[in-house]
């Protein structure tokens, strides 16, 4: 996997886990009540994480990632059975073949969110 | 929906070797059967989430937990060390049963969260951790989920 994919997998990851803290309560409750998890600093903590993954991208993939999370939310989805799971068009053979190799990091042609391919 | 349709035998474990948090967790993670890179990527979310406070819940049981996107569906996993580890666990004791829950950020079927309350509520039932110590095959283990109807 490119290495800029694989954080920026992670940074996705982690604000799956913030969101799922801040906005869904059942997931909030259990996290406080059954773990006892400060939720407050739970959320500081992976926003500076974030930030510092952030920091670690590539300035064209980060500008990517940026516009991407400005205005279509989630920026990585994976590529299942030949559909983006971003916007659930087919993406070209010869793309496919390529996000294979992993030796690039690409997107959608469609949507422009970065892809990859499910193991 | 009960745990036992959750699991199989492939993904329990009766005797890991662990003697730590971070080789517990990767132990745990091998028995998804994902590639190197996805294991890499879903222990980093696993140490994460342990660091924002221990997933030991006390007696002797810890839920590691996260959403992670190197998985396609819900997918668990149990482990145990006989011996016990320290994991940072509420009440300070050691810990010897794993139960591991891992989902993709958005998952469709929605069964991340009442996994987790029925491992949670399965973890609280008194014979429990006595009868996780007694299990002789991962059959065993998945006779007693089958057993409690959780």
């Amino acid at each position: 996997m490119h290495p800029q994919l694989e954080i920026l997998l992670q940074i996705q990851d982690l604000k799956a886990q913030r969101s799922d803290l801040v906005e869904v309560e059942g997931e909030r409750r259990v996290e406080q009540e059954e773990f006892q998890i400060n939720v407050d600093e739970a959320v500081e903590r992976l926003d500076q994480k974030i930030a510092e993954l952030e920091d670690e991208l590539d300035p064209p993939v980060r500008s990517r990632y940026r516009r991407l999370t400005a205005g279509q939310g989630r920026a990585v989805v994976p590529v299942i059975n030949g559909i983006c799971y971003g916007c659930f068009v087919s993406i070209p053979t010869a793309l496919a073949g390529d996000l294979r190799r992993h030796d690039e990091i690409r997107h959608c042609d469609h949507c422009g969110r970065f892809i990859y391919v499910m193991s | 929906m009960e745990l036992r349709e959750f699991f199989n035998r492939e993904v329990v474990d009766l005797d890991l070797a662990a003697e730590t948090k971070d080789e517990v967790l990767k132990e745990l993670v091998s028995l998804l059967g994902l590639d190197e890179k996805s294991e890499g990527i879903l222990f980093k979310m696993l140490k994460r989430r342990e660091n924002l406070g221990s997933t030991g819940i006390g007696r002797g049981i810890a839920i590691p937990h996260c959403r992670s996107l190197v998985v396609n569906r819900l997918r668990v996993a149990f482990g145990r060390i006989p011996k016990g580890i320290d994991f940072d666990a509420i009440d300070g004791e050691p810990v010897h049963y794993f139960f591991l829950i891992v989902a993709p950020p958005l998952e469709v079927s929605n069964q991340y969260l009442p996994v987790l309350g029925k491992i949670a509520q399965f973890a609280k039932e008194p014979d429990v951790p006595e009868r996780l110590r007694t299990l002789e095959t991962p059959e065993d283990f998945l006779r007693l989920l089958e057993e409690k109807a959780i």
